[in-house]
């Protein structure tokens, strides 16, 4: 015992002096208010939380500085925001991704034709390049005339902004569906598959010559392609079904549907950036910088293009929606019986979702991946692959494997700490930006590569944060003075940074984390 | 022999010289294309050359700072994330002084060699407690600090806070209204200058230490090296230079926004040098010509969406051309070199054998 | 003669530096082999090329038969490859027992190689529960040698087994590896010339990248010569 209070003694020193802070700053409110800051501070802490920890994981195993995380915790709002106010676009863009997809999923055909190619010398250099031209030139020319029923960001009466200030009203009116105009159907799939077909194997013919053999074709090469063909078709024919089902299901359901499908995709896009753009980089670490920072600048500007520059915001689902009869809610119970949006506890006017809701899922994630570090095979290789890669690889796992399900669950992590920020801050270009950065710095102050040190570092930024943020609106009496200090909203950033400067040069390695 | 060497070293410097001459000559043969005579030039009459002149003005401006931050990153192996402080500094005590306290611009410059001093051993200070990404942290820190000083409303009457510091009243001489050529000359010259004098550092015995830092910072300590006053020293260097670099924006700008004391201003310095190549001198140069180029003909040809296309631009150059244009040029005359080399022995080989 | 594994003439780069400039090694089934060489020769790089952690740029590396140079480690390693790096390489943040069992490869490997491990190093069966950090050297290097045997490896490389620890500790590694050699073939990389003479049958000698000489380990003994200009003074 002794000896561990040696060793970390600064550690404690500085942990009992931030202890000592939250005290005098509680003392220095009414306990209504302190109770709503720290609620707040939790709900920060944890939509932090979910970006920090996805990120830590990726830069603990694969050493990649992950600027685009923001961008993706973004992405993951706006794909959220798209399944729930407009689950008619989300029907119609089910069929073309799954047919795009589907040729990706002849993997072991593809390599096998590569090793049987006979095109030798330049041909060999042209053809993927030719294959990926061509290919994107029939998925762009079908897509375009794809009739998928979308916003218009042009219009203002169409646009994401007044769609979703009128599903908050309650008015979820949803336009005539899309029809095929310019082409047939037919010519469509049969456009989308080809493109597929020919851009999976141009796709594989850069990997060709690196693997020892081609693996042998079974028929379970040929399911997962049948599978999607058949998802595509079925979502195709029953598109009209589907998406009245959709539009006629309970909010609450229709948030979980949406948060699923923005972890899906989040883990998705996570898995495709990994094995395409990152994997070539891992000889050149400086050089991921550049690419992740390019592809965040990418994927705001497509956000742009897609869903408009300015901020909307999402509706609440139902179960936080409530503000008639009963409400507020003065308990837990008076909550649950008429789902209200707000409750009063200690004289205090909480929102349930951002207040509670979020800090308990926050929680649970924390518990979750804590148990998948701790308990699985995935886990005990993720530990031990943050240590030393080259020597889980000597000992027969596949590693890059293992890197790809990291970046996908860090992604996934990060989408879904967007699809539940849309609700209770909105959706905006920027959002991923400031919380990149508010999850920077949690992790420097808690351990970059240290989980436990995510989660302590994230509750940190949180509540020291909303505790300033209120200290502006309320003002801090200095003793022995009449001086009220008001900090000023650019302190709120500057605190936190502060705070981080401070604990690395006291501990360079964070309040958490390992001696390198 | 004397002649010989001069003729050897002009052979070896052609492309550095002639880069010289271009640049010399530009303003005026960018006004004899709309029609202006040299002599109207001269006299700051043309307007597109001015206006050219005024985009060469912020190049060399850009490259100046991309050289400071490729010698602390690039050469000495540091990793700064809050080097836009170096520049907003300068930048903003240039205008600071010239605009509220009425110095002399000598009596500003003297200052800014202090502040940029000052701020070296500011971040040399914690150089000893932190490595690696915790040092980019920690300097993004206080740069960071050093942003919400900029935007804050209490120091607004000499910042402008968010809206930037304006109205700043630069002496006749090198105003960049009246006097663009002048102004264009000076920065010329202060880069040529300056471009020589880390020249002349990284080859130094002072400036190989610093690369060995870089490769491997424990094998030079142990050859008995103390690494803390290289890295000192390259620091000053480094942020001399880039607050020079600030004080020439202020003479130029006609507004110093507060974006230049922010994160994104550091990895503007960042992708210059990562386009240019990561550690070539050459590199930061040509890197900041490109960036400046890009960013100004996406703006104006393609509007809203620029930054998209110019991170689908970053994103190619990562992928193809791994070690920045110059960095890649390098390696691709190395193998052009070796080839020429082997046709020459292989013909001197045949002519023997006859 | 039979050989599992066949090195031929490979040469490996490191960044730009040529490590390997031609090294042939031939490990016959069941023995064990000895790379020997002073410092910097070359002996783990040979090792980390078998294995592909430092892919070998030209040249052929056959086992059991089939050429494996160029296929990726992890897919070397499943063919039955078992690696013991210098310095351990222990998981620090892995208990004892997580460290046997991430070497898995096929279900419950390590519950049925369980009592053959704690056979040869019965300390580790108390340690079980224990975190990686808080073993000696000896203890490290003991269960670095046993995660190579949780999987079914039929070559194992082990890489400079007795650096840093006592002579008494010394002692009872060699009699465990003598012990699984009767399982599986040893190549080995070894400073200490007395504890691979002891336990060699044949050797390989690599100087400046290069295999200068190989045979029987019972005829280098007498060879002082051969000793004398490769090995130093021994």
């Amino acid at each position: 015992m002794n000896v561990f209070i040696r060793k970390n003694l600064l550690r404690l020193i500085i942990l009992i002096v931030l202890a000592g802070l939250f005290v005098a700053a509680a003392a220095g409110m009414e306990s209504q208010d302190f109770l709503i800051t720290l609620l707040r501070g939790l709900s920060v802490g944890s939509l932090t939380f979910l970006v920090a920890s996805g990120f830590s994981l990726i830069f603990g195993l694969l050493d990649v500085l992950n600027l685009a995380h923001g961008t993706l915790f973004m992405i993951g709002a706006y794909i959220g925001w798209t399944v729930y106010v407009r689950s008619d676009t989300f029907m119609d863009l089910l069929t073309p991704l799954a047919l795009i997809l589907s040729g990706f999923l002849l993997r072991d055909v593809w390599s096998l034709l590569s090793t049987r190619l006979p095109a030798a010398g330049r041909m060999k250099r042209i053809l993927p390049w030719a294959g990926i031209l061509v290919s994107g030139l029939i998925l762009f020319s079908v897509l375009r005339n794809y009739p998928i029923a979308i916003w218009d960001v042009g219009d203002y009466a169409q646009s994401p902004v007044s769609i979703s200030y009128l599903a908050s009203q309650g008015q979820n009116v949803q336009p005539p569906p899309a029809t095929f105009e310019t082409i047939s159907p037919l010519m469509a799939f049969a456009g989308l598959i080809a493109g597929s077909l020919l851009l999976a194997f141009s796709l594989s013919l850069f990997g060709a010559g690196k693997q020892a053999e081609a693996s042998r074709i079974t028929w379970r090469s040929f399911t997962g392609f049948a599978a999607f063909l058949l998802a595509g078709i079925i979502f195709f024919i029953f598109n009209n079904l589907f998406t009245a089902f959709l539009a006629g299901l309970n909010t609450n359901w229709l948030f979980l549907i949406a948060v699923l499908v923005a972890v899906g995709s989040g883990a998705g896009l996570g898995a495709l950036m990994e094995t395409t753009l990152i994997r070539p980089l891992y000889i050149r670490p400086i050089y991921q910088l550049m690419l992740t920072l390019g592809l965040s600048a990418i994927g705001i500007e497509m956000v742009r293009a897609v869903w408009g520059r300015p901020e909307f915001t999402m509706p609440r689902p139902e179960l936080f929606a409530g503000t008639g009869e009963g409400c507020p809610a003065t308990s837990l119970a008076g909550w649950w019986q008429y789902h209200c949006s707000t409750m009063m506890l200690m004289d205090g006017r909480i929102r349930v979702f951002n207040e509670i809701f979020i800090p308990i899922i926050g929680v649970v994630v924390l518990v979750a991946v804590w148990i998948l570090l701790q308990r699985s095979r995935l886990g005990m290789i993720i530990r031990a692959g943050v240590q030393d890669r080259e020597m889980v690889e000597a000992l027969g796992i596949n590693v890059r494997r293992v890197f790809t399900q990291v970046f996908a669950l860090g992604v996934g992590l990060a989408a879904l700490g967007g699809v539940l920020a849309a609700p209770s801050i909105g959706l905006s270009n920027m959002m991923g930006e400031s919380f990149l950065l508010n999850a920077l710095i949690a992790l420097a102050i808690g351990g970059l590569t240290s989980y436990p040190g995510a989660a302590l570092g994230s509750l940190l930024v949180g509540l020291l944060q909303q505790f300033i943020i209120k200290y502006g609106q309320i003002g801090i009496a200095i003793p022995f003075t009449e001086i009220v200090f008001k900090p000023s909203p650019p302190i709120v950033p500057a605190s936190i940074i502060l705070l981080m400067v401070v604990v690395l040069l006291i501990l360079p390695n964070g309040l958490l984390g390992k001696k390198e | 022999m004397a002649k010989d060497t001069l003729f050897s070293t002009l052979k070896q410097n052609q492309g550095m010289l002639f880069t010289l001459l271009v640049f010399i000559l530009l303003p005026f043969v960018v006004g004899l294309f709309n029609g202006a005579s040299p002599a109207q030039v001269w006299l700051n009459e043309s307007g597109h050359s001015k206006f050219i002149q005024g985009l060469a003005i912020e190049i060399f401006i850009l490259a100046l700072y991309a050289l400071s931050y490729d010698l602390i990153f690039g050469f000495t192996g540091l990793l700064s994330f809050g080097h836009s402080m170096f520049f907003a500094v300068g930048a903003y005590l240039t205008g600071i002084l010239l605009k509220s306290f009425g110095f002399s611009l000598a009596a500003t410059f003297g200052m800014l060699f202090l502040a940029g001093i000052v701020q070296a051993l500011l971040f040399g200070m914690v150089l000893p407690r932190v490595k690696g990404i915790t040092f980019a942290l920690v300097t993004l820190g206080m740069a960071s600090v050093f942003h919400v000083l900029v935007i804050s409303t209490e120091l607004g009457e000499y910042t402008g806070s968010d809206v930037g510091l304006q109205g700043v009243v630069v002496p006749a001489f090198i105003s960049p209204a009246s006097e663009r050529l002048r102004l264009y000359f000076v920065t010329l010259t202060i880069l040529i200058l300056v471009f020589l004098l880390y020249k002349r550092f990284v080859n130094s015995p002072t400036g190989r230490v610093c690369t060995a830092i870089r490769e491997n910072e424990g094998r030079a300590l142990m050859l008995g090296y103390n690494t803390f006053f290289f890295k000192l020293a390259a620091l000053m260097l480094s942020s001399l230079t880039a607050a020079l670099a600030g004080g020439l924006h202020t003479i130029y700008q006609p507004i110093v926004s507060p974006n230049v004391a922010g994160l994104g201003y550091t990895v503007t310095a960042l992708l210059i040098i990562l386009i240019g190549g990561v550690g070539t001198l050459n590199g930061a140069l040509v890197g900041a010509v490109v960036f400046r180029l890009l960013d100004y003909g996406l703006r104006r040809y393609i509007g809203e969406s620029a930054s998209f296309i110019n991170g689908a631009i970053y994103v190619a150059i990562v992928l193809f051309l791994p070690y920045g244009i110059v960095g890649t040029w390098k390696l691709k005359s190395m193998n052009l070199r070796q080839g020429w080399d082997r046709l020459l022995g292989m013909l001197n080989t045949a002519s023997k054998e006859k | 003669m039979d050989y599992l594994l066949d090195v031929q003439d490979i040469h490996t780069f490191i960044g730009q530096y040529h490590i390997l400039q031609g090294v042939d090694v031939r490990v016959p089934k069941g023995s064990i082999t000895a790379l020997l060489g002073r410092n910097g020769a070359g002996k783990t790089t040979t090792l980390k090329s078998i294995l592909g952690l430092t892919p070998p740029r030209q040249g052929r590396v056959i086992f059991e038969d089939r050429a494996i140079q160029g296929m990726h480690s992890f897919d070397i390693a499943s063919l039955g490859i078992g690696f013991v790096p210098e310095h351990r390489a222990i998981f620090r943040d892995l208990s004892v027992e997580e460290n046997l069992k991430i070497a898995e490869r096929k279900k419950d490997d390590y519950v049925r190689k369980r009592d053959f491990i704690f056979s040869l190093f019965p300390d580790l069966k108390r340690l079980i529960s224990l975190s990686g950090t808080n073993l000696s050297g000896g203890q490290q290097q003991m269960l670095a040698i046993a995660r190579a045997l949780v999987a079914d490896n039929r070559l194992l490389l082990i890489d400079e087994p007795s650096e840093g620890l006592a002579p008494v500790l010394i002692e009872q590694l060699m009699k465990a590896i003598l012990q699984l050699s009767a399982e599986s073939t040893v190549v080995l990389v070894e400073q200490n010339f007395l504890v691979a003479s002891q336990l060699a049958e044949y050797y390989v000698i690599i100087e400046e990248g290069r295999s200068v000489k190989e045979g029987k380990m019972k005829d280098l003994i007498n060879d002082k010569d051969t000793i004398h200009r490769y090995l130093g003074a021994a």
